[in-house]
């Protein structure tokens, strides 16, 4: 109990430390250490509470109930002021229509809905805990480097607003425990609207033109779905006289129409958060923002608030279709789409947002199933997901730096002139896509729950999506893998902080990788007992084990076995004499010089943005309001 | 148990390394020996690509990067755990991803070279993975599903190979759509024309030699051992779906391999390589009727 109060309230303490110190060693030493903290708390935590099947502590008390409006009010003051100051007028409205809301549920209701146990923590929660006290505050210590470099390309005369950004990213990651830890679930909703927030103004901190527009972009998709959560509120203090999430989900399982719109609420809020279409567009407009609130957004927090309320709600969409069908195919259709999508990206974080958005889509897919099975894939897709996509985004940070570009098309020759970095990004794509690494095990156990529920649907576009991830995958990492001549090696200037971030995200993908027996045995099952009275597992440990030896085998051929060939060196073959392998320039039948030049596939024709958002878009958007008027109706027909 | 479960997978690997290479070899002598006769030549021995092997690794060691060798070894050692995975009835999804990892670094070996010929040859090896993927997902789903609708009530359906000896009548009843979509595929996991646009094994289809130009000597010679491992586990793909509890089935599994095999070797000798938007777009049609036709039967029943 007062572990989990010390992970909500410490990164605030850090976080008003940063906002004072403007200095870099202060920084530099606040962040380490906070984030070392962090860390450790969140282990001792998850240590402390291994296996367990969920404990609920007493926790309520008034005060916190009106600093919870008040943190509400400050958020919506907050992006009122900004959308006046932007005559953006749309957020505005949208923030004091609900900070209406807010006022109305907090003093018209919330003194009858005691919540005496507002704090619990189960394994899952455990789990997003580790996720968001490890690779959140090591993204945290990597953005010391990387905004050193920042700063360093901006105009001379622009100001240091570096302690405004790093006091973000720690109120982000206590907004993110309180999600996580809150059975209040009016506590749920302020934490919401401050990672709504946080967001908002990282992503708008460079206030370039651009910048702004994808701030207020995301803050409008974002308020839509605070709306729809205090909505979900307001019906719950009218219907259910409670506040209390794990009450909620306990209605919802016997007595599902009972709870028939706050769970579709509820699950539209969680589907704007995670990005799916049709509002993929604010994670995509998001990559405007520095690198390393890009890596925190797509791994640790954010997106995967949303998708944690989705997985939570998995109980409740297994016995009651139409919320169920709504979220598997926005999901789904998610999934396929943004799979297709970015296959024509040639931009790496755009790439990468693609992928994000899509296998959020899956994780989405599989909370709508909601069968034990696929609650299962959809916990480990958040696990791997985060850890990959964190390494992934923090080695493309660190690329654009020293090679200048963020386009695939110029990691050519990566392998030889950062070959530390090459490596852990083959490490961080592998894991995303291929067998025997963490993310093709959890997209291994989708297919089979998929297959026991006999949703021929979303096995067909599992399989066809699937299929497309392989191709967009496999096309980065050959051009990662290019090695021509000896070009200079620029990768000696890159942080030690940055190092230090990269190494821990390796690592921890390679543990969790080999060890994804015990993390299912020790945190999964545990969280599906307490859910579902049941233990299953997809995927039979046997396998898993043999999976951890291909993992094993391909990590020492990456890392130790690769450029060791003794092999007599020759040129390729380039139709004439070469001149320079690292250009493949060479000399033509006229003694001229013809340089060869090859580039990817993207596929532009088939899978262009062009062609394919607006199909998601419309049947998403359609899906959703037809089940928001079924239930309506639904409701008015009883 | 488990520890059991895993060294008779490993076990099985290590025979799948020593037998399928032999198998896989006298398989291609024989369709050199065939796709002669088919084009009115005497042709070569059967032996002959053992031979072609032999010398292979007699020659000297060259090499254009320091990487590319290990990266082909990774593909035959994950190309033999596969089969090692399939012949001891493991887990038929596992096989399917394995093979798709040693597919990967064969990719990776390509690109790694950075030939313009060899980097032609991989994206196009990426885009014949992303044709064939689909139906092969859709085949070990429907093998699950199949299984579940022919075992006795009560008795769950099963991902593991070793399942169809506990089975009473073959799968090919109930999935009979998706073994036509996975012959369809099977010209490309084969490397067959119309469908050999990575690499061909048609002199006359081909610029320079697609994936595996800038490579030689042993380096080539596991290629070409990892392509016989790759033919036998995809062959025996193929015989499971006429596999039941009776041991005579085996034979007639083996003699319908066989057949399949012919008519391979038949679709390659008579026709010319497509582009890869027909391959592609096939491959995708044929996937989506087929499997999914297929699925929603095993669904409904």
């Amino acid at each position: 109990m007062e572990l989990l109060v010390f992970l909500i309230a410490f990164p605030i303490v850090a976080a008003a430390l940063l906002l004072c110190v403007r200095n870099d060693i202060g920084r530099g030493a606040i962040t380490c250490v906070s984030a070392g903290v962090i860390a450790c708390a969140s282990i001792v935590l998850a240590v402390e509470h291994l296996g367990t099947e969920g404990v609920y502590f007493d926790a309520a008390s008034e005060y916190i109930d009106y600093l919870c409006t008040l943190i509400s009010s400050i958020c919506v003051v907050i992006i009122i002021a900004f959308s006046l100051k932007y005559k953006r007028l749309l957020a505005g409205v949208l923030a004091a229509l609900q900070i209406g809301a807010v006022f109305v549920v907090e003093f018209g209701f919330a003194h009858e809905m005691e919540v005496p146990q507002g704090l619990y923590i189960d394994s899952f929660s455990i789990l997003m805990a580790l996720i968001i006290g490890i690779i959140g505050s090591g993204i945290c210590v990597y953005a010391l480097g990387y905004m050193k470099d920042f700063q360093h390309h901006e105009p001379e005369d622009a100001k240091d607003r570096r302690p405004v950004f790093f006091a973000l990213m720690f109120i982000f990651l206590s907004a993110m425990f309180a999600i996580v830890f809150s059975n209040n679930m009016s506590w749920i909703f302020t934490a919401w609207e401050v990672t709504t927030l946080c967001s908002f103004l990282l992503i708008g901190y460079t206030k370039t033109d651009e910048a702004i527009a994808n701030a207020f972009r995301q803050i409008v998709m974002n308020l839509l779905g605070g709306i729809a959560f205090i909505f979900a509120l307001f019906y719950c203090a009218l219907e259910l006289k409670t506040f209390s999430f794990v009450e909620f989900i306990a209605t919802g399982i016997t007595s599902p129409d009972l709870v028939l719109i706050p769970v579709i609420l509820l699950a539209f809020a969680g589907i704007t958060k995670a990005a799916q279409m049709p509002f993929q567009t604010w994670l995509l407009g998001a990559m405007v923002a520095p690198t390393p609130t890009s890596a925190l957004l797509h791994s640790s927090t954010m997106v995967k608030a949303g998708v944690f309320l989705l997985v939570k709600l998995a109980p409740c969409f297994l016995v009651s279709p139409v919320p169920s069908i709504m979220v598997m195919l926005v999901g789904a259709i998610t999934f396929l789409l943004c799979s297709f999508m970015a296959i024509s990206q040639t931009n790496a974080k755009r790439v990468l947002a693609y992928s994000t958005i899509a296998n959020l889509g899956l994780i989405t897919a599989c909370a709508g199933v909601g069968s034990p099975e696929a609650v299962w894939a959809a916990i480990f897709l958040i696990l791997f997901h985060a850890i990959a996509k964190s390494l992934l985004f923090l080695c493309v940070g660190t690329a654009e730096h020293h090679i200048g570009s963020r386009d695939i098309e110029d990691m050519d020759l990566l392998f030889e002139r950062m070959p530390r970095l090459a490596r852990f990004m083959m490490l961080g794509i592998m894991c995303m896509f291929i067998a025997p690494f963490g993310m093709l095990i959890a997209k291994w156990a989708t297919l089979v729950s998929f297959a026991d529920m006999d949703q021929i649907a979303l096995i067909l576009i599992l399989a066809f999506g699937s299929a497309a991830t392989f191709m967009f995958w496999a096309k980065w990492l050959g051009k990662l893998a290019g090695i021509a001549g000896s070009p200079e090696n620029v990768e000696t200037t890159v942080h030690k902080s940055e190092w230090a971030a990269l190494v821990l995200m390796a690592a921890l993908l390679i543990v969790c990788c080999v060890l994804i027996p015990y993390i299912s045995w020790g945190i999964v099952i545990p969280y599906e007992v307490s859910v579902y009275g049941l233990a299953v597992q997809d995927i039979s440990n046997d396998n898993l084990w043999l999976a951890s030896i291909c993992v094993f085998v391909v990590v020492i051929a990456l890392f130790t076995g690769i450029g060791r060939s003794k092999a007599k060196k020759v040129d390729i073959y380039l139709s004439g004499i070469n001149i320079d392998d690292d250009t493949r320039t060479f000399r033509n039948s006229l003694s001229g010089e013809t340089q060869a030049i090859v580039r990817n596939w993207y596929m532009e024709s088939l899978f262009g943005e062009s062609k394919i958002a607006p199909i998601g878009v419309i049947f998403n958007s359609v899906i959703m309001v037809a089940a928001l008027v079924l239930a309506l109706c639904g409701l008015t027909l009883i | 148990m488990q520890i059991m479960d895993i060294l008779i997978v490993l076990g099985g690997s290590v025979a799948f390394a020593i037998l399928a290479p032999i198998i896989g070899c006298l398989l291609a002598g024989i369709d050199r020996v065939i796709s002669a006769r088919m084009q009115g030549r005497v042709g070569p021995p059967l032996l002959q690509p053992y031979y072609d092997v032999r010398k292979l690794f007699a020659k000297e060691k060259v090499t254009v990067n320091s990487v590319q060798d290990v990266y082909v070894i990774c593909a035959l050692i994950f190309a033999i755990l596969a089969g090692g995975i399939f012949f001891t009835g493991g887990n038929l999804l596992m096989c399917v991803f394995v093979i798709t990892l040693s597919s990967l670094f064969f990719i990776i070996a390509a690109y790694s070279s950075r030939s313009p010929y060899a980097e032609v040859g991989a994206a196009r090896e990426t885009i014949q993975v992303m044709s064939y993927e689909p139906m092969v997902l859709i085949f070990a789903v429907a093998f699950y599903m199949a299984t579940t609708f022919i075992s006795p009530e009560g008795i769950p359906g099963s991902f593991n190979v070793s399942e169809i000896f506990s089975l009473d009548m073959p799968v090919i009843g109930p999935m009979v759509l998706v073994f036509l979509g996975l012959l369809f595929i099977l010209t490309i996991k084969l490397r067959k024309s119309p469908f050999d646009l990575s690499m061909s094994h048609h002199a006359h289809q081909e610029i320079v030699r697609g994936m595996t130009t800038e490579m030689s000597g042993s380096t080539l010679a596991l290629v070409e051992i990892t392509h016989w491992c790759e033919n036998v586990l995809f062959l025996g793909w193929i015989a499971i779906f006429f596999v039941w509890s009776n041991p005579v089935s085996i034979a007639l599994a083996i003699v319908v391999a066989l057949l399949v095999y012919f008519l391979e070797i038949f679709i390659d000798n008579n026709f010319a390589r497509v582009k890869w938007q027909f391959m592609f777009k096939s491959a995708w049609i044929v996937a989506l009727v087929c499997g999914g036709v297929n699925l929603a039967v095993l669904a409904f029943l």
